[in-house]
């Protein structure tokens, strides 16, 4: 795509996902076009089926569109070999899962700092900086627990600073206050919010939380593989 | 950080762990036991073969070993028996003399080798005097006098005292037979040597054969038995004779070691079914962990590490439950292959190998027991881990966490 701006951080061109489990054919997306700028604190809603995650993963790398292209960060995804895809994705995006999915056999500490280590961060700054966001989102105290020792707050807590600790141009959470009772969620969904603005990190949201609707500034709405409203508040 | 968590895993799935280390452990312990009980064998009937009848490196008279013959000799044998005690590793030497002849006692005749032996020197490279089990060696007082084989005093009836006659064809090409009193009975283990040997002594057999002061061979006994191609090649060159050939044992006895080659080989096919099994033991269990973990690997891959630093992972975590299998397995093998080298195995019926018979086996602690199972092991393990290995590496993140 010739013409996408400095600011566009994720442009997506006529993105198709067909899923083919058994032998019949299942439209997941249908020709996505969209562009989402840089700190942007944007959710992408629907019904169950309507294509949120497929469309998260497929911007994100994780998973490759049928048709079309998506742009992430000025790079084409489908250009990019396995390593080159890896790479990006360790310094370009942070990932927030609805079931968290920390590495089990990592303490907070080491999860948090993992990503910065296959990023070769040096030692020293690596445990400032792990240091400095546990406390940020109210860790102290748990560093060396496993997550398995934590509550699902505690996790998704944990889940934020390793997707945040290594300053991602974007984030992208899939789900994050499904599993968390309503204050958890609204304590952490208000930390994503102060990140954001203070950082300046790109957020996309797919959720079915209404807390998660309110707070987006651009609340995209997908419906059948399809782009069935997009609205900035 | 990647091995950090390939040693956690390890431990975080410890009945998976235990089952993949027991099948490298017990592969490795059968794997080593069979060839220290294997090589334990070998060297039995390597120790008992050389020992008794052929030595370690033999010297000959130039074309003697492809055709015998009564008159390829060698001349003044001590000088070359000294120079062949000089060298490092040799034990001991001993000349003898061979010719074939009739041998008779009363009236039972049967075709013997004779064999002379400088007794003293004998005794001191093959223990011939350990081999008498009945009556005694050779007196200084008299040349007639003969030591014969215990199946061969069966065949001809002879016992301690009976006159034993030999008929032979002397060095001169005169006819060679004398009177013997037979003063001992000898059993070497070596089936066809009992059968079929009578020794004199060395001073008597040149006297019968004409040989004057010659004689047929100079059988050497080194303390190494593995060091004999370097004793053989030091030997050739410090005599420096062409006139006289020098040869191991492997050459001496070419067939019997070719058959025992061809028997090591053999055991080589019952060391691949063991490691066949451990193989496939460790590619199951290591594919049912990246199955298990499909799931972690996709969101290993989403937060930004490589396919190969997954690879890595997967092949780390065998790596390291190998080494740990392997060190335990060589502290089993070891001690198994300790005390059956100690205690021995007694079998209920005596069992004959190139004409020697064995009525205990003994294993042997050796590094081949160590180092064959932990390559054969660690690489088997290695090579299965390939493909559960790719696997992970090339799973797709999105499908992948979407498993449960």
């Amino acid at each position: 795509m010739e013409n996408t701006q400095q600011s566009d951080v994720i442009v997506s061109e006529d993105v198709t996902k067909v899923y083919d489990p058994d032998g019949i054919p299942v439209n997941a997306l249908n020709g996505i076009n969209l562009t989402i700028q840089s700190g942007e604190f944007t959710a992408i809603v629907g019904p169950s089926g309507s294509g949120k995650t497929t469309f998260l993963n497929i911007i994100s790398g994780l998973d490759t569109p049928t048709e079309g292209k998506v742009w992430l960060a000025g790079k084409v995804l489908s250009e990019m070999s396995g390593k080159e895809l890896s790479d990006f994705r360790r310094d370009n995006i942070g990932f927030i899962f609805q079931a968290y999915n920390l590495i089990p056999v990592l303490t907070v500490r080491e999860n948090v700092e993992y990503i910065m280590l296959l990023a070769s961060v040096p030692k020293t700054e690596r445990h400032e900086r792990v240091s400095a966001m546990l406390t940020s989102v109210g860790l102290e105290g748990v560093e060396d627990r496993l997550p398995t020792q934590l509550s699902g707050g505690q996790q998704q807590r944990v889940a934020i600073a390793r997707a945040v600790v290594s300053e991602p141009a974007i984030i992208l959470a899939d789900e994050p206050t499904a599993n968390l009772d309503s204050k958890t969620g609204a304590d952490l969904l208000e930390m994503m919010r102060e990140l954001n603005t203070e950082t300046g990190m790109t957020f996309i949201f797919s959720t079915h939380d209404p807390m998660v609707m309110e707070s987006a500034r651009r609340l995209i709405t997908l419906r059948d593989g399809k782009i069935d409203s997009d609205e900035t508040k | 950080m990647i091995l950090k968590i390939a040693f956690r895993n390890i431990f975080r799935q410890k009945r998976r762990t235990i089952l993949t280390a027991l099948a490298m452990i017990v592969g490795f312990t059968l794997s080593s036991l069979f060839i220290g009980w294997s090589d334990g064998i070998y060297s039995d009937i390597i120790s008992t073969f050389t020992r008794n009848r052929i030595g370690h490196i033999q010297v000959h008279s130039e074309d003697y070993r492809d055709r015998p013959s009564i008159y390829k000799t060698i001349r003044d044998y001590e000088p070359i028996g000294e120079t062949i005690q000089d060298i490092s590793g040799v034990e001991a030497w001993t000349p003898r003399i061979y010719a074939a002849g009739l041998g008779s006692v009363g009236e039972k005749s049967t075709a013997v080798q004779v064999v002379g032996v400088d007794v003293v020197r004998e005794n001191i490279a093959t223990q011939f005097d350990q081999k008498i089990v009945k009556g005694r060696l050779f007196s200084d007082t008299t040349l007639n006098e003969a030591v014969i084989g215990n199946k061969l005093a069966k065949i001809l009836k002879a016992e301690e005292g009976s006159d034993f006659v030999i008929f032979s064809q002397a060095a001169d090409g005169s006819l060679a037979n004398d009177l013997y009193k037979i003063v001992g009975i000898v059993e070497s283990g070596d089936d066809i040597t009992d059968r079929t040997t009578c020794y004199l002594n060395l001073a008597a057999a040149q006297e019968l054969f004409v040989l004057n002061g010659r004689i047929h061979e100079i059988v050497v006994i080194v303390s190494n038995i593995n060091h004999v191609g370097r004793i053989t090649d030091k030997i050739k060159e410090n005599l420096n004779d062409s006139a006289l050939e020098v040869a191991p044992w492997q050459e001496v006895a070419k067939s019997f070691y070719t058959a025992m080659k061809t028997d090591q080989q053999g055991d080589a096919i019952g060391r691949f079914v063991i490691l066949f099994i451990v193989a496939m033991g460790v590619l199951n269990t290591v594919l049912m962990s990246v199955l298990e973990r499909t799931r972690e690997y996709g969101l290993l891959k989403a937060v930004g590490t490589t396919p190969v630093q997954i690879f890595y992972l997967v092949f780390c975590e065998v790596a390291i439950i190998a080494l740990a299998s392997i060190v335990v397995g060589a502290i089993f093998g070891t001690f198994f292959n300790y005390l059956l080298s100690v205690y021995g195995v007694t079998l209920s019926e005596e069992m004959t190998y190139g004409g020697m018979k064995f009525g205990t086996m003994h294993a042997e602690v050796n590094m081949r027991s160590l180092i064959i199972p932990t390559l054969t092991v660690f690489c088997s393990a290695m090579l299965v881990s390939l493909y559960p290995a790719i696997k992970a590496a090339r799973i797709l993140p999105a499908k992948a966490m979407r498993t449960h």
